[in-house]
């Protein structure tokens, strides 16, 4: 599938100092990406420079195939974004709001305005001015503007920033409709995992600045079921027993130096008989279970 | 560029500003009116201009004016910083020299315009009632082109003296700094020491004019790759 969005050795210094550094984000059209980490982790650098807000030290984004430039405004069109927490015209009422954001956008299609705010549950709010508007409301405005003029890529920074639990449900139903209904390919970033872990198709942890995993959420579910984890000194000849002798097809070569084993149907006794008579050395065996909490807080974890 | 004009007025309430001009207006209008007769036995107003009534309206007009287009840079273009919705602005897929000049036009267009309108107001007033506050009006000549060509290029010239003020307040990323920066504007294009001035002064305000260029030149200057704070 098409990559709507990549970046390549993306790196923002400021003061000497690397916010992010080397980061590689590849997000396939029409998927949600869950962009994780803790806080400070370097995830709203990314996201200001994947939106043109800040330049790269060095480094490149790409969108829609196409390089970004200090000067690349066309792609703009194609995008919406909330970066940090939104900002408006707190004097105008939230549907002037986004009838100034379709005259700036040069979108023009009627009756968009009221769906948004439709959307977003906003209706009866929708003449209220919006210093009037609670930090939930105001959120959720952010999101109403971001899809407003229907952009093929969703940036959003933090989404459910001053929601409560039925509006961070609502907002994952309805990212998941814009998804499937709209084709948008969304990228979300969040320190909450369980925020994102449902409804994401991929998810970058990011940690200290430096990219430590993407991930599909496929290889995810795998992870999640128990697995054995064998360390050989030969692993081409076991990866070679594995598939040959004992049949086995659920199994990967991880990190160049072990190989994780997800077939229900073989023991750890089977394995070390196999492996042995077939004269690979097993440096290390055994069974393992991690869930996805462990896993991300494994890489996020302070050294 | 007239679209993005128009919709940073529309987004500024260009109307609650209007209504300030014209409130500014009036009030410099009673207030030339009741010193009519003190002004004319004022020695020193003979620096700001050969009528009396021309330099004095002159002299509270530009005055009021450069610090309303202080105070407008302030909220259009500082304010915009500060509160972080030129963000948003630049999510746009539009130059961001274009919207930064858009709101700089804005800012220039709606002043030059008041402080016309302003000064043909208070000069059409002060005609009006010439004979009963007994007031020598001789250089108020609405038929004469100079009159209107001084008036025009005085406008511009002043407002346009107003810019040196944006960059101070964008370096500071204070709008308070652009509206204090426009005080001293103020005072050095507006006020005396005794009979000493630099109204009128033209290389002087040449020399004005040249930095208020430049400054408007850095408040765009490599906006494009200038990460926002």
């Amino acid at each position: 599938m098409q990559n709507i969005l990549e970046t390549h050795q993306l790196t923002k210094t400021i003061n000497k100092k690397d916010l992010v550094k080397n980061v590689d984000i590849h997000v396939r059209k029409g998927e949600i990406y869950g962009f994780l980490g803790p806080n400070g982790a370097g995830k709203t650098t990314v996201m200001k420079m994947v939106t043109n807000l800040w330049k790269p030290t060095s480094g490149t984004v790409e969108l829609f195939g196409e390089t970004l430039t200090p000067t690349s405004y066309a792609v703009l069109k194609r995008m919406g974004s909330i970066i940090e927490f939104p900002q408006f015209y707190d004097h105008m009422s939230g549907q002037e709001n986004l009838q100034l954001h379709c005259e700036y956008m040069g979108y023009c299609m009627p009756g968009c305005v009221e769906e948004s705010l439709a959307l977003l549950g906003l209706s009866d709010a929708a003449g209220k001015k919006v210093k009037e508007y609670s930090l939930g409301m105001r959120q959720r405005l952010g999101i109403a503007r971001a899809v407003l003029c229907r952009p093929e890529l969703l940036v959003l920074d933090e989404p459910t920033n001053g929601l409560d639990p039925a509006g961070m449900k609502q907002l994952r139903d309805l990212f998941r409709r814009l998804c499937v209904e709209y084709g948008m390919t969304i990228v979300i970033s969040s320190h909450i995992l369980t925020e994102v872990e449902s409804i994401a198709d991929t998810i970058g942890i990011i940690h200290h600045g430096i990219m430590r995993e993407e991930i599909s959420m496929k290889e995810i579910s795998e992870r999640n079921t128990e697995y054995i984890e064998l360390a050989a000194a030969d692993l081409t000849r076991a990866a070679y027993v594995l598939n040959e002798q004992l049949h086995l097809r659920n199994f990967k070569v991880f990190d160049g130096e072990h190989i994780r084993i997800y077939d229900g149907g073989v023991t750890t006794g089977d394995l070390t008989r196999a492996l042995t008579q077939q004269g690979v050395e097993i440096l290390a065996i055994g069974r393992k279970s991690e869930r996805l909490e462990d896993y991300f807080l494994n890489l996020t974890r302070e050294e | 560029m007239l679209k993005l004009i128009r919709l940073e007025w529309k987004k500024n309430r260009i109307g609650k500003y209007i209504c300030k001009a014209v409130i500014m207006t009036a009030i410099i209008t009673l207030m030339i009116a009741a010193m009519a007769g003190e002004l004319e036995s004022v020695e020193t107003m003979t620096a700001y201009g050969t009528s009396m009534m021309t330099a004095s309206v002159n002299l509270f007009v530009n005055m009021a004016y450069i610090i309303m287009t202080g105070v407008m840079l302030s909220i259009f273009i500082v304010g915009a910083y500060e509160k972080k919705t030129i963000h948003l602005m630049f999510s746009y897929p539009i130059s961001r020299k274009k919207i930064l000049a858009s709101k700089m036009l804005a800012v220039w267009i709606f002043n030059v315009a008041a402080m016309i309108a302003s000064k043909t107001f208070v000069c059409a007033v002060l005609l009006l009632v010439r004979p009963l506050l007994g007031i020598d009006a001789a250089g108020i000549a609405f038929g004469a082109p100079d009159f209107w060509l001084d008036m025009v290029l005085g406008s511009a010239a002043m407002v346009s003296i107003s810019y040196i003020a944006l960059p101070v307040g964008l370096l500071m990323k204070s709008s308070k700094a652009t509206i204090v920066a426009a005080v001293v504007i103020t005072f050095m294009t507006q006020g005396n020491i005794g009979s000493a001035t630099l109204v009128n002064n033209v290389p002087f305000y040449g020399m004005l004019l040249v930095i208020a260029a430049w400054a408007a030149f850095l408040s765009v200057h490599r906006v494009e790759v200038r990460d926002l704070p």
